[in-house]
């Protein structure tokens, strides 16, 4: 099945470049909930995007905070912290810590996981190569920033970065029918 | 991300909207191929391979590919850089999916293929260049942000940079083993707490093993006041004898 996905004819959308990220994109909504982050922060929590892990040093850099807010936090780990695992480079992570010697420590990592909008169904990689495959009449977008669009994307998909999204709601991209399929994609759960 | 366009596709009336929340990465690990923008293809810091045969290369190409027929990659593929973007291209479909394939099994990160093969490009109005094949890879990595470079870090490891210390960010144990004769040691875990050991008038040059550590400790290092920027390369060290590998 792999093997006949080129069969499609391919849109050649050239990517529009202007870049805005897949974890970066929540700006104003972050900045309306600033009293939220504070109140975390209390609960000795830090949920954000790792920037850093390095096993060798037992050491996690998590990004809290969004824009002007934003600050970069080192976070200790040992054997004992539970799901080391699923804190990975480029992903939103949510570290519990605990403060030893006035250094945070990592106790438990869970992955931050994308909650979908009311009406909106996930749709699995395997569905999704079928319908491209079968050259279902579907619109496929690229959420991601331009440049990661353009190194490599899935077959015909098209390109709108969320900001693009928020400023031309997909004009001239989308369907113009309303009631056919849009499926929207990323960088996987960041 | 994906769910916030999903969200405004539904506020902006769309009925059916649905979001592969696995995303491109998933999509990868699951062997399907990705494919390049036109743009990136003409004007992208990539290697672009021809994987037809060199005559059919030398006949019509896109401009800066290199010639690989399929036969060979296999031979070749100790002379493709593993850091680069790689696009591939033929004139079969099967083919430029199996090079793909192969190259990642060969763990290469960064694949991807022309859309539509030299047909699609051809079809899209790409420049086509002629002549005798070229098969040096010249390919150069760009710096990232926040990087230094390998003859600048070099400079300052061997002493000839007054305007640039060394900082080993490894562990205790990493640097027992050896370190650079003139590299200020702190490891990540304790840089916080020995900042004032540092100089904020000179060039902070940060290295570990890989440039995991590094990289962090250069955001930390910035974020106080010190002009750092990290090495992203292979460090090795026997006493004073330390190799570096791009």
């Amino acid at each position: 099945m792999k093997r006949t996905l080129t069969k499609i004819i391919p849109f050649l959308v050239m990517a529009s470049f202007l870049a805005t990220g897949c974890t970066q994109e929540n700006t104003q909504a972050a900045k309306a909930a600033k009293p939220a982050v504070e109140q975390v922060a209390k609960k000795n929590v830090y949920k954000g995007s790792v920037v850093g892990k390095s096993n060798k040093a037992k050491s996690i850099s998590i990004k809290v905070g969004k824009g002007a807010e934003a600050k970069t936090i080192m976070v200790a780990f040992d054997d004992n912290t539970k799901g080391v695992d699923h804190a990975t480079v480029g992903h939103a992570s949510i570290i519990n810590y605990e403060m030893r010697n006035g250094k945070p420590y990592a106790t438990v990592i869970k992955p931050k996981l994308a909650k979908l909008p009311e009406g909106v169904t996930e749709i699995k990689t395997e569905d999704l190569a079928e319908m491209i495959e079968s050259g279902k009449k579907f619109t496929l977008i690229d959420s991601r920033p331009s440049g990661r669009y353009a190194a490599g994307s899935l077959p015909t998909a098209k390109n709108i970065t969320v900001a693009k999204m928020k400023e031309t709601k997909g004009a001239g991209i989308l369907p113009e029918n309303k009631n056919e399929l849009v499926v929207f994609f990323c960088g996987g759960p960041t | 991300m994906s769910t916030s366009s999903a969200g405004l596709a539904k506020k902006a009336g769309y009925t059916n909207v649905r979001v592969y929340l696995d995303g491109e990465p998933h999509w990868v690990k699951d062997e399907y191929p990705v494919y390049a923008s036109n743009k990136f293809v003409a004007t992208g810091n990539i290697v672009l391979i021809d994987l037809r045969s060199a005559a059919k290369s030398a006949a019509g190409r896109i401009p800066r590919s290199v010639s690989i027929a399929y036969d060979d990659l296999e031979d070749r593929i100790e002379d493709i850089p593993k850091k680069a973007p790689i696009v591939l291209y033929s004139d079969n479909a099967e083919e430029a999916e199996d090079g793909i394939s192969d190259l990642r099994y060969e763990g290469f990160k960064k694949v991807s293929l022309v859309k539509g093969n030299i047909q699609g490009w051809t079809k899209s109005g790409g420049a086509i260049e002629k002549g005798p094949v070229v098969t040096d890879i010249k390919w150069i990595r760009k710096l990232g942000k926040g990087e230094v470079a390998l003859a600048s870090f070099n400079k300052a490891a061997s002493g000839q940079d007054a305007g640039a210390i060394v900082l080993d960010v490894r562990t205790k144990d990493e640097v027992s083993g050896g370190k650079f004769k003139n590299a200020v040691a702190i490891p990540l875990d304790e840089l916080g707490s020995r900042l004032s050991e540092l100089p904020k008038d000179k060039k902070i040059y940060v290295h570990c093993t890989s440039g995991a550590r590094a990289d962090m400790a250069a955001q930390e290092l910035n974020k106080n006041g010190f002009k750092a920027s990290f090495l992203i390369a292979n460090v090795n060290c026997e006493g004073n004898d330390c190799t570096v590998e791009d």
